[in-house]
């Protein structure tokens, strides 16, 4: 019998041989409708994947398992809309607890996603085979060379593309970037009159060091704003979410949190059990939906943290002993990068800016859900000023250790990428930490090859080591 | 002497007269951004000053330590001049109140707070058909208000911000007395001279500038135009012009053609809009300032309002061509293009998309004349079959 790769591929990412029949069929549907080809497949499962995972363990390979399972979810939203469900789309970063709330209430009624951060976070780290999608974008006016980014094309060209619907109603943030909101506005006007649109935004204006989870003015205007996003959201698709179920997603954010700070605690040991690259899936249930659901992935999660555990106990790990380099955002879909800096002795345990301070992971003082949401929300500090968010940093380094800091990799970000240079400074400061900073792009490597960076990697690699020794 | 000329004397002398005014006590408010209204810091007893530079390539880039090099040329001159040391006034302004409408101004603001300068932001909520949304920058200015109180120790009193609003209503009467001059044909003034105006009339006590635009305005009416008819007229679309950053304006005249129209959303004294003086004063100001006025590019939605509003210019200034002026990793501008290209290919407009990082070298004049002489070349002939 001829080999298959769509089965093999299957296998890889830890499917059961009981989940085959169901889907086989419908990953390779799906795998053609995002524009994967046999021979991406091939790539996927025999080189890409294997490269950069250690695929010994399980729950690394339930982690690829669960996103392929809301990979192809994703492709099915004309099928669902054809049921009579409601598509409801959001892109990151946005508060997701609505977005859960309503598949909570009505999971048959509502299809939610983020696609772009679904195709675009998925698609070069494990095929890398994003350039259609940006090359689409650019050819439909998002110009090469402005820096555009690539989630946003992403969006666009997978609209254009017809991968994905127009949705029922998407509810853009602009809570960090401009370029987000602007995007929808530009997909509805260029090639799709019917992506309609619902905004919450809230300026940039507080000054630097502001604690602005305290400051119940700003809170109370971002509970507003999300109130009113979430009731014309609730209106337009016809279904109705008690502050109990929102209540209720708190409650299953803040437990996948706790089970992320124990994973990272894991990642802290010396030596590591395991690469940035096994555990960058995991994180991104924080910030983004699965229509499929949270439940595969935080199996996946349990299984992982049992297994790392044991590596810790059997000191079982990558580069023991190398100096310990911490940085803002890992760039995933480009997980040669991490490989460079292990090659050269310097180890990366997670993404630092992602990572939850304590308070992050303390229920919020506010009873009220819309309170409570924007309370989290500025307690994230991408989310605020970078005062505070250097403040943040400086407890993350003094709980995981550091010996050197990283920035960049966010070049096409206006907010958070355009912070690092100071941001940099700013934690130097305060941690007298050496600090460095890549110009790079976290989403996609047309621009910055790993030809192009090897060199500034294995320069800072030298100069880390030589501070260590 | 020309009433031009006099009036960039005026400009160019301002930072000298306002160090002798904070010699004598009067503190010196930098602001930066169309959403901060010039009116509240004159009627607090302080001189305004607009931070709107650019055209040079050095002072974006003295930026680069504190910013990654995706922003704004124009955004990151506002504080380059002051980080090489060649800004005559940022180091003696007492405050400086940046809008916060978008990103390039938000981290500009961070960037001016890390180096210890005196800053008020202003957040501006592009959000802007929302009550919430109009809630707040109706906050903001009340805030803004407080601060110039408290910096200046005089309470700003409906009386004198009724005057304040007033002076700054009969400057931007005067602008738009002269802008409409160039609906004739031929126009009595070019757009290079026009932008310049708006420039300097940013720069001077308003009882001067009141007096001297109307006596331009005088002037151009009697006066013979300086045009022959059959330049191509243009409308000049963009961000901003900043002051200083006259090359592709100049360029477009000095090529044959004439602006006689303009969409930039900075930089500019949106003559057409005057606040109302009756009534509650904050309130009209918001009402000007963030509803009334074409939405700038970030506000959402936005686009469609504003190309309905460049057809009506290319229509009642009888736009023969758009030049559509785009600053390098301005990205909302950027999409925003594709946008209004689209529209003038329905409309039958020539489009023409110029990109500037305020590099302005040997090397970049060449391709850039011989680009805006083509596109000037193209619709004279247009016009021509």
């Amino acid at each position: 019998m001829a080999k298959d790769i769509y089965e093999d591929f299957l296998r890889l990412a830890g499917f059961e041989e009981s989940e085959m029949s169901e889907y086989l069929p419908l990953w390779r549907k799906a795998s053609a409708k995002v524009g994967l080809t046999e021979g991406d497949i091939k790539y996927a499962t025999e080189e890409r994947i294997p490269t950069y995972f250690d695929l010994r363990l399980k729950g690394v390979r339930l982690s690829i398992g669960s996103y392929i399972k809301e990979l192809i979810d994703l492709t099915r939203g004309d099928e669902y809309r054809e049921k009579g469900a409601k598509i409801v789309y959001g892109i990151l970063p946005a508060h997701l607890h609505y977005y859960y709330a309503l598949k909570l209430t009505a999971p048959d009624k509502v299809f939610v996603s983020f696609p772009d951060a679904c195709i675009g976070g998925g698609l070069n780290l494990l095929f890398h085979k994003l350039n259609p999608y940006l090359e689409n974008a650019e050819r439909g006016g998002a110009s090469y060379g402005c820096r555009h980014c690539a989630l946003n094309k992403t969006r666009y060209a997978a609209r254009n593309l017809g991968v994905i619907p127009s949705p029922d109603i998407s509810w853009i943030w602009g809570l960090i970037c401009d370029e987000g909101p602007k995007m929808d506005e530009y997909i509805q006007l260029k090639c799709d009159p019917n992506w309609k649109t619902y905004v919450t935004r809230i300026p940039h204006d507080q000054p630097l060091g502001a604690v602005e989870d305290e400051d119940v003015s700003r809170v109370e205007y971002l509970a507003s704003q999300m109130r009113d996003g979430f009731e014309f959201v609730q209106k337009e698709i016809g279904i109705k979410v008690t502050d109990d179920k929102v209540q209720e997603v708190v409650n299953i954010w803040q437990r996948y949190a706790g089970k992320l700070f124990e994973l990272y605690g894991l990642l802290a040991c010396d030596p590591q059990p395991a690469s940035a690259i096994d555990t960058n899936l995991f994180g991104t249930l924080l910030f983004m939906p699965y229509n499929t659901g949270i439940e595969s992935m935080e199996k996946a999660l349990d299984i992982l943290i049992e297994e790392l555990k044991q590596r810790v106990a059997n000191k079982e790990g990558i580069l023991p002993g190398a100096p310990k380099l911490m940085m803002w955002g890992i760039p995933a879909n480009n997980p040669w990068v991490v490989k460079i800096f292990e090659e050269n002795g310097v180890r990366l345990p997670f993404s630092l800016g992602f990572v939850l301070t304590k308070k992050q992971v303390t229920p919020p003082t506010f009873k009220d859900p819309y309170m409570a949401a924007a309370e989290t929300w500025f307690r994230m500090g991408p989310n605020c000023n970078i005062g505070y968010e250097a403040e943040q940093i400086r407890e993350k380094i003094e709980t995981y250790g550091a010996d050197a800091m990283v920035f960049g990799f966010f070049d096409f970000d206006r907010w958070l990428g355009g912070s690092h240079r100071l941001l940099a400074r700013m934690v130097e400061e305060k941690c007298g930490l050496p600090t460095f900073y890549i110009e790079g792009d976290s989403w996609e490597d047309r621009d910055y090859s790993e030809e192009a960076l090897r060199t500034r990697i294995e320069s800072i690699c030298e100069i880390i080591k030589m501070r260590k020794s | 002497m020309n009433t031009i000329e006099e009036l960039a004397k005026i400009a160019r002398t301002r930072p000298e007269k306002l160090k002798e005014q904070k010699g004598k006590g009067v503190k010196l408010i930098g602001y930066i951004g169309r959403f901060v209204p010039e009116e509240l810091i004159i009627a607090s007893g302080a001189s305004p000053y607009l931070l709107c530079r650019g055209g040079q390539p050095e002072p974006p880039d003295a930026v680069m330590p504190y910013l990654i090099r995706f922003y704004s040329p124009y955004s990151r001159s506002q504080i380059g001049y002051h980080l090489m040391g060649i800004d005559p006034m940022v180091p003696i302004l007492d405050l400086i109140a940046i809008q916060a409408s978008d990103c390039h101004e938000a981290r500009l603001a961070d960037v001016c707070e890390y180096c210890k300068l005196p800053l008020a932001r202003l957040g501006v909520p592009p959000d802007w058909d929302k009550s919430l949304s109009r809630d707040y920058y109706q906050k903001q200015l009340i805030s803004l208000k407080e601060k110039l109180e408290a910096l200046t120790g005089h309470t700003i009193t409906d009386e004198k911000l009724k005057g304040s609003i007033e002076s700054i209503n009969k400057i931007r009467d005067a602008l738009k007395k002269i802008d409409l001059l160039r609906r004739e044909q031929p126009p009595r003034i070019g757009g290079y001279d026009f932008i310049r105006l708006n420039h300097y009339s940013f720069y001077g006590d308003p009882e001067v500038l009141i007096v001297q635009l109307n006596n331009l305005y005088e002037q151009l009416q009697k006066g013979k135009s300086p045009f022959t008819g059959k330049e191509p007229r243009i409308l000049l679309v963009g961000h901003v012009i900043a002051a200083g950053d006259y090359v592709v304006p100049k360029l477009i005249e000095d090529s044959g053609g004439v602006i006689v129209a303009e969409l930039l959303d900075e930089g500019m004294r949106q003559c057409a809009w005057n606040v109302k003086t009756e009534g509650d004063l904050i309130a009209n100001l918001v009402k000007t300032y963030y509803l009334e006025r074409t939405p700038p590019s970030i506000f959402q939605p936005a686009w469609e309002k504003r190309v309905e509003f460049i057809k009506t210019l290319v229509k009642d200034f009888n736009i023969d061509g758009v030049v559509w002026y785009q600053l390098t990793f301005d990205e909302i501008y950027s999409l925003e293009s594709n946008i209004v290209s689209e529209a003038m290919v329905e409309i039958n407009t020539p489009f023409l998309k110029l990109e500037s990082s305020y590099e302005y070298s040997r090397e970049a004049m060449g391709p850039l004349t011989t680009r805006i002489e083509s596109f000037i070349e193209s619709i004279k002939q247009k016009r021509s079959r």
